[in-house]
């Protein structure tokens, strides 16, 4: 089965090396006074603030897509119709939250920031759930 | 739709992953078949039948609640 639009297999740890670096990135930049655009009115385009926003954002979002949707590393039918039952998974649970926080939240920023990595962390939470039972099944019986 | 991969794997001898390898599967994939968990395409049974020689319905085999 061929898969197009994805990345090869060692993009994935590149992937959770972004996600891991972020964690220093944005720690870092806090400690120096930055804090999440979100978190605060609006201070126009490209200040520090908002650049802050767009390089943490960016490593931790850019990241987690190459973690998901890098190749196995043999990626074939079963993995293919794993994964497009995780991204329906992953798109519908991203709407139920989304619908429930939109009556429930009056903090619209937020919401952003929701449905940037909802979508992404369950989808990648459920692939791998999914791919861990297939495995354990596997070694079961040996 | 059941299976006779098992069976036929015993008669030709190779294991779950030698036929994977064979086909270009994971040895998951096999696994799962081979225990009606999952229903491979039509183009992997038939990839699967060819390995054993056999026509494709010695191999899978429609159930009536299909």
């Amino acid at each position: 089965m061929k898969s197009k639009f994805l990345f090869p297999y060692w993009c994935r740890y590149l992937g959770w090396g972004l996600v891991i670096l972020h964690v220093p990135l944005s720690m870092f930049g806090r400690s120096h006074g930055m804090v999440n655009v979100l978190d605060k009115p609006s201070t126009g385009l490209f200040t520090g603030e908002h650049l802050f926003f767009i390089y943490t954002s960016l490593v931790m979002v850019s990241g987690l897509f190459l973690a998901a949707f890098s190749r196995e590393k043999v990626e074939d039918e079963q993995i293919w119709q794993v994964r497009l039952d995780s991204l329906r998974w992953a798109i519908f649970v991203n709407y139920v939250v989304l619908i429930i926080s939109l009556v429930f939240i009056e903090d619209v920023g937020h919401m952003l920031d929701l449905n940037l990595y909802v979508p992404l962390v369950f989808f990648i939470i459920r692939f791998r759930w999914v791919i861990y039972r297939l495995n354990r099944s596997l070694s079961r019986e040996g | 739709m059941k299976n006779n991969i098992r069976v036929e794997r015993a008669i030709k001898n190779i294991t779950q992953g030698e036929l994977a390898e064979q086909v270009g599967v994971s040895r998951q994939t096999i696994n799962t078949i081979e225990s009606n968990k999952y229903v491979p395409s039509t183009i992997l049974a038939l990839k699967i039948a060819r390995v054993f020689g056999k026509a494709l319905e010695e191999v899978f085999i429609l159930e009536d609640g299909d």
